[in-house]
C-alpha cells in the first residue's frame, strides 16, 4: 500500500486524507442529500412535529409500504432520511436497543438516550473499516420526562444535537435557513402552530403545495406522550388552515 | 477489534519513516475549535469554544467539557464523536481501579490508560486514530495538574497549553500572560482572554465552556450564568 495521499484509500474507507478529512463520511452526506428528499422537525412548547415527503417513483407500489417515519417504541419516533435500506437497519437496531433498555432498566429509553446511542453506532462505522458510515440522518422525536418535548438529529458523522428546528436532506440549507427566521425570537409554538410550521416550511422551501398524500407527518405530544402518524384526514386538516391563513 | 479482513494496520509507515495517519488526526485536530486550559497553583481551569452550527441548535443539549471522575475533568478539539468513545472508555477505567483499589484513580494513571487506548488505535487492524486531542485537568494527592493527549497517544504535562484553530496565537498569549504563582481565579480571567484573541463575533455564557477544579477536588462545569459573571469582570 504506497502512501503519500493515503494511497487513494482514503476515498475508500474511513481513513483519513491530507487534511485530516473523512471522505467516506462526507460522501455519505451527500447520499442523504442525493435521495432527493427534504425532511423537518420542529419543537414546541408541548409538542414536537416531524414532516417528510412521500415519494413514490412508481405508481404500481404500494403506497402504504413506502415510509421513512417509524415508531421506534410507543414513545419515541425516528425521521428517516437518506438510503432507505441503511434507515431500516438503523430502525430495527433502534428498536432492539428501546426494548431492551426497557426491559434492563425498567423504565422507557430517553429521548437523548437513544439519540447519543445512534451517534455513537455511527460513530463506530466512521472509525472501524470494516462497516462504512449509514447514508442517513435520523430525527428522533419524544417527550422527555423532565425536560419536555425533546428533537433530536443524528447524523452519519456520529453528531448529535438536540434542536428547536431542524431539516435534513436535499433542501437543508435553504429549510433550515427558512427556520432560523421563525425561531428566531424563541416563539412557544402551539401543538397545531408547532405541525403548521413544519408542514409551511416544508412547501416554501420546495415551492409547492402539497396533497395530503405526498407527504408523512408524525407528532408527539406532552398530553399523552405517544407518537403518532397522522392520518391524511389530520393532515388535510392542517393543510387547510394554512391555505386559509395565507 | 474489527473484522478479520481488516487484520491489518491502516496505519503504516511512509517511506521516510512518518506515521501519516497520525499527523493527519492532528491536521483534524488543528482545524477543530479553539480550546486551552491553565494550571494555577490552587486548581486548574479548562474551556473551549462553544460554536453550534445554527441558532436552531439547543445548546443546553451539547457539553464539550464533560468529567471522568469526581476530580477529573476533560475538554477536546477535533472530532466531538471520536471524543465521546475516549470519555466512555475513560470513565469506565476509573470505575475499574476503583474497583480494584478503593481509591479514586490518580491523574497520572488515567491519562496514562487514555493514552494507551488511543495508541492502540494507531496501530491496531481495521481501526483509524482518534481524530482529538484532550486536556486532562485533575486534581488528586500530588496537586493540581494539566494534561495534553494527542492522537498519537503521547501525553505532556503542561502548566497552561491549547488546542484548535487558534493555537499558535493562544499559546503566544499564554506563554506572556502565565506566572508560576497564578490563582484559580486569574487563571479564569486569562482562559477567557486567550480565548477571546481569536473568538470571531461576540463572546458570551453561550457559546463559551469552562470547567474548573479547585482544592475542594471537584471538578465542575460552569453554567452559562456563572461564565457570564466571569466575563463581566474581564470587561
Amino acid at each position: 500500500m504506497s502512501r503519500g495521499s493515503g494511497g487513494g484509500y482514503d476515498r475508500h474507507i474511513t481513513i483519513f486524507s491530507p487534511e485530516g478529512r473523512l471522505y467516506q463520511v462526507e460522501y455519505a452526506f451527500k447520499a442523504v442529500k442525493a435521495a432527493g428528499v427534504t425532511s423537518i422537525g420542529v419543537r414546541g412548547k408541548d409538542s414536537v412535529c416531524v414532516v417528510t415527503q412521500k415519494k413514490v417513483p412508481d405508481k404500481l407500489l404500494d403506497q402504504t409500504s413506502v415510509t421513512l417515519l417509524f415508531p421506534i417504541t410507543k414513545y419515541l419516533g425516528l425521521l428517516a432520511t437518506g438510503i432507505t435500506a441503511d434507515a431500516r437497519t438503523l430502525v430495527q437496531q433502534a428498536r432492539n436497543e428501546a426494548a431492551e433498555f426497557r426491559f434492563r432498566y425498567g423504565y422507557e429509553m430517553p429521548v437523548d438516550v437513544l439519540a447519543r446511542w445512534i451517534a455513537d453506532k455511527s460513530q463506530v462505522y466512521t472509525q472501524h473499516a470494516y462497516m462504512r458510515p449509514l447514508g442517513v440522518v435520523a430525527m428522533i422525536l419524544g417527550i422527555d420526562e423532565e425536560k419536555g418535548p425533546q428533537l433530536f438529529k443524528c447524523d452519519p458523522a456520529g453528531h448529535f444535537f438536540g434542536h428547536k428546528a431542524t431539516s435534513a436532506g436535499g433542501k437543508e440549507q435553504e429549510a433550515i435557513n427558512f427556520l432560523e427566521k421563525k425561531m428566531k425570537n424563541d416563539p412557544k409554538f402551539t401543538y397545531d402552530e408547532t405541525v403548521q410550521t413544519a408542514i409551511s416550511a416544508l412547501q416554501s422551501v420546495l415551492q409547492e403545495d402539497f396533497k395530503a398524500s405526498e407527504i408523512e407527518v408524525g407528532v408527539v405530544r406532552e398530553e399523552d406522550k405517544l407518537f403518532k402518524v397522522l392520518s391524511t384526514d389530520e393532515i388535510d386538516e392542517h393543510l387547510t388552515a394554512i391555505s386559509e391563513r395565507d | 477489534m474489527g473484522d478479520s479482513q481488516y487484520s491489518f494496520s491502516l496505519t503504516t509507515f511512509s517511506p521516510s519513516g512518518k506515521l501519516v495517519q497520525i499527523e493527519h488526526a492532528l491536521t483534524a485536530v488543528g482545524s477543530g475549535q479553539t480550546s486551552l486550559g491553565i494550571k494555577a497553583v490552587n486548581g486548574v481551569v479548562i474551556a473551549t469554544e462553544k460554536k453550534l452550527p445554527s441558532i436552531l441548535v439547543d445548546e443546553t443539549s451539547v457539553q464539550k467539557i464533560q468529567s471522568l471522575t469526581p476530580n477529573i475533568g476533560v475538554v477536546y478539539s477535533g472530532m466531538g464523536p471520536d471524543s465521546r468513545v475516549l470519555v466512555r472508555k475513560s470513565r469506565k477505567q476509573a470505575e475499574q481501579y476503583y474497583r480494584l483499589y478503593k481509591e479514586p484513580i490518580p491523574v497520572t494513571q488515567l491519562v496514562r490508560e487514555t493514552a494507551t487506548v488511543m495508541q492502540e488505535f494507531t496501530q491496531s487492524g481495521g481501526v483509524r486514530p482518534f481524530g482529538v486531542s484532550l486536556l486532562v485537568a485533575g486534581y488528586d494527592d500530588k496537586g493540581p495538574q494539566l494534561y495534553q493527549v494527542d492522537p498519537s497517544g503521547s501525553y505532556f504535562s503542561w502548566k497552561a497549553s491549547a488546542m484548535g484553530k487558534n493555537v499558535s496565537n493562544a499559546k503566544a498569549f499564554l506563554e506572556k500572560r502565565y506566572t508560576e504563582d497564578m490563582e484559580l481565579d486569574d487563571a479564569v480571567h486569562t482562559a477567557i482572554l486567550t480565548l477571546k484573541e481569536g473568538f470571531e463575533g461576540q463572546i458570551s455564557g453561550k457559546n463559551i465552556e469552562i470547567g474548573v477544579i479547585d482544592s475542594k477536588r471537584i471538578f465542575k462545569v460552569l453554567s452559562p450564568s456563572e461564565v457570564e459573571d466571569y466575563l463581566q469582570e474581564v470587561e
